[in-house]
């Protein structure tokens, strides 16, 4: 066996610079696959980030008829118990009751058409982690003569407001009375998504109620469940537990990013896939060109009693050791540029405009060391079935013929 | 003498193509063991396809090849394998050494196939690379040898082994004369301090006339089968000998 490798080692090194090539042809293959899968995750981490994790939540409960009509009239009844309810379970972190409304808002010179959510900030913070978003000024802190509100830096910019700014908030009462109120801006939050940032503001969940004119309306329940993955399951358990409310999962919330992330990881697999076979094919050829020039030498193998099952290992080692050194200096180089891009990020072209649909202008790619391993052991699989017709050409040489080959 | 190989109504037929090819035709040969002998006659009498035969490298089509008391004509084509690796010696016209691998390796390869133990493969190797006059080379590649160099490290791999005989398919075909003369020598000295059987297969004058036997074919058939008393006529000088026996 010992033989076997050196043979084996020494061949690959016979012909120096196209081994190198086909080596450095699986590192640049390797580098762009990883840095594909990153991007990948990268893109699905920010956008689950952005969405998910700051906006929507894993599941949401609404009074049915909430959800064709977002009106204050259409809430859950025992909103804040059933939220208490579900903070107890094991399989849920956390359920921010919320209240929901349309209304205007207005500064001095301009105003805008906003979703007003009334909070408690304690929880809603634990839910969507709203406080380390707040880039400028504070989170409910401040106890002035004003209630505070929370508003996007993009509606900030649009309504020429600052932390301290004075707003007006126009709403519909429960009994569809125009009520407003005066508000002073206490912070400003920042996200990817531009669109939310301007038409979403953040109020006490009391502060809105007593506009509303009641005191015990929970129209929206966001919750975080423990384990995302599980979000369909938890959803059907909560529909089951709650048959009066709406239960909706992120991906029945949010449709358009639940089909973007399935088509982006379904084209990225196949991209990795092609990666991996353009790789293989280089291989094969590598090898098949190294066994044509070695005909005779082969030949002598055999004719002088080499098993053709050592023949064949001996090719498929050669493939596999090609592979190996190709892979792991992929792999190498692929973790540093992992780890150089996850630093300094990678800004994606035209990324300005993508704000505005939800899309981070700069995506920091990073993997889970698992996936180089997972990657590394797939491409070892590929080039042990790359070698496999080199090899078989191989051992079907006839040896007497093949020594006398020119 | 114990006989080595004999051969009975061996026969080969190549039918690949329109008209089928008779190389060999009901040859019976004896090789007896120590014996020095050379197989000649014109391109396409069969030399080549006779040595591959009783080398187990391709497969009569009739008639039976003994070697020590085994018919290797009906064995499988794995029994093969082993049968090659552990009984004969081959040279090739083209040297045919493994690139990769020293000289060294080289001669220590059959016997590594043999799962010989470490020490005395190496021991073995090298005392046959002195044999044939490259101690200084052992850790030489084929590739800084010159021809007749690679062709002694041949030699040196086909015998360290002891196999039961050696055969040399047009082992001087690609030497100078002085590098064929110096090829043979040691062939020959080997020959006689290994007691190893050596065939040849050739139309080279030189090896014919170090050939202690010499067999005629043609047209796949034994023309002549001559015997030559080499100790007495001047062998190291390349003089034909004295003709013994001869046989039809």
């Amino acid at each position: 066996m010992k033989t076997l490798i050196k043979i084996s080692w020494r061949n690959i090194w016979r012909n120096r610079s196209r081994s190198v090539t086909i080596i450095s042809a699986i590192i640049l293959g390797l580098m762009g696959g990883v840095f594909s899968a990153s991007m990948r995750l990268a893109l699905e981490q920010q956008q689950f980030e952005d969405t998910i994790d700051n906006q929507v939540s894993h599941i949401q409960l609404h009074h049915p008829d909430f959800i064709a009509n977002p009106e204050a009239r259409y809430h859950i009844g025992g909103g804040v118990e059933i939220a208490s309810e579900l903070s107890k379970r094991d399989d849920i972190t956390v359920a921010s009751p919320r209240t929901v409304v349309d209304g205007m808002i207005a500064s001095s010179n301009m105003n805008s058409g906003v979703t007003i959510k009334g909070i408690n900030p304690e929880i809603e913070a634990r839910t969507t982690g709203l406080e380390d978003l707040v880039t400028e000024g504070t989170y409910f802190t401040e106890k002035g003569r004003l209630p505070s509100v929370i508003i996007g830096q993009a509606l900030a910019n649009k309504l020429n407001s600052y932390a301290g700014s004075r707003l007006v908030l126009t709403l519909q009462d429960v009994d569809g009375e125009m009520v407003s109120s005066s508000f002073r801006v206490e912070g400003l939050y920042k996200l990817s998504s531009k669109s939310f940032e301007e038409r979403t503001v953040f109020i006490n969940a009391s502060d809105l109620n007593r506009i509303i004119g009641d005191n015990d309306i929970v129209t929206e329940i966001a919750v975080v469940i423990e384990n995302p993955d599980d979000y369909r399951k938890v959803a059907e358990i909560l529909s089951g537990l709650y048959p009066n409310a709406k239960v909706r999962h992120w991906a029945d919330l949010q449709p358009s990013l639940y089909y973007s992330l399935e088509v982006l990881g379904e084209a990225l697999i196949w991209i990795l896939i092609i990666i991996i076979m353009a790789v293989s094919f280089g291989l094969l050829n590598t090898i098949l060109m190294s066994i044509l020039e070695r005909v005779r030498e082969l030949g002598v193998l055999l004719a002088v009693g080499m098993k053709r099952a050592k023949v064949f290992s001996m090719i498929v080692a050669e493939t596999t050791i090609i592979a190996l050194i190709g892979g792991i200096a992929g792999l190498f180089m692929s973790w540093g540029m992992i780890r150089f891009l996850g630093n300094t990020g990678v800004p994606i072209p035209g990324g300005e405009g993508l704000e505005d649909f939800g899309y981070a202008s700069v995506l920091y790619p990073r993997l889970e060391t698992a996936f180089y391993f997972e990657i590394a052991i797939v491409l070892v699989i590929f080039a042990i079935l790359a070698s496999v017709y080199p090899a078989w050409k191989a051992i079907r040489l006839q040896p007497a013929e093949a020594v006398r080959q020119e | 003498m114990k006989t080595v190989i004999k051969t009975t109504n061996l026969s080969k037929v190549y039918s690949g193509t329109a008209v089928p090819v008779h190389a060999l035709k009901n040859v019976n040969l004896e090789f007896k063991q120590g014996e020095f002998t050379a197989i000649v006659g014109p391109s396409g009498s069969g030399k080549t396809t006779f040595l591959n035969v009783i080398g187990g490298l391709d497969k009569p089509t009739g008639g039976h090849v003994v070697i020590d008391g085994v018919d290797i004509a009906t064995m499988k084509e794995s029994q093969l394998f082993d049968f090659r690796l552990r009984h004969i010696g081959f040279v090739f016209q083209a040297y045919n050494l493994i690139p990769v691998l020293t000289a060294v390796e080289n001669v220590s390869f059959i016997m590594l196939l043999q799962n010989r133990p470490k020490a005395e493969m190496e021991q073995r190797a090298k005392e046959m690379l002195e044999q044939v006059g490259l101690a200084d080379k052992l850790d030489v590649r084929p590739g800084k040898l010159s021809g007749g160099q690679q062709q002694r490290v041949a030699v040196a791999r086909a015998l360290a082994s002891r196999p039961d005989f050696v055969l040399a398919d047009e082992p001087t075909a690609n030497l100078d004369t002085e590098s064929a003369f110096n090829l043979l020598d040691i062939m020959a000295r080997l020959n006689r301090e290994e007691n190893i059987t050596l065939i040849f297969s050739t139309h080279d004058q030189r090896v014919i006339e170090r050939a202690r036997r010499v067999i005629t074919l043609v047209d796949g058939a034994v023309a002549s089968d001559e015997y030559f008393d080499r100790e007495t006529s001047g062998e190291e000088n390349g003089q034909t000998g004295q003709v013994m026996t001869a046989t039809l």
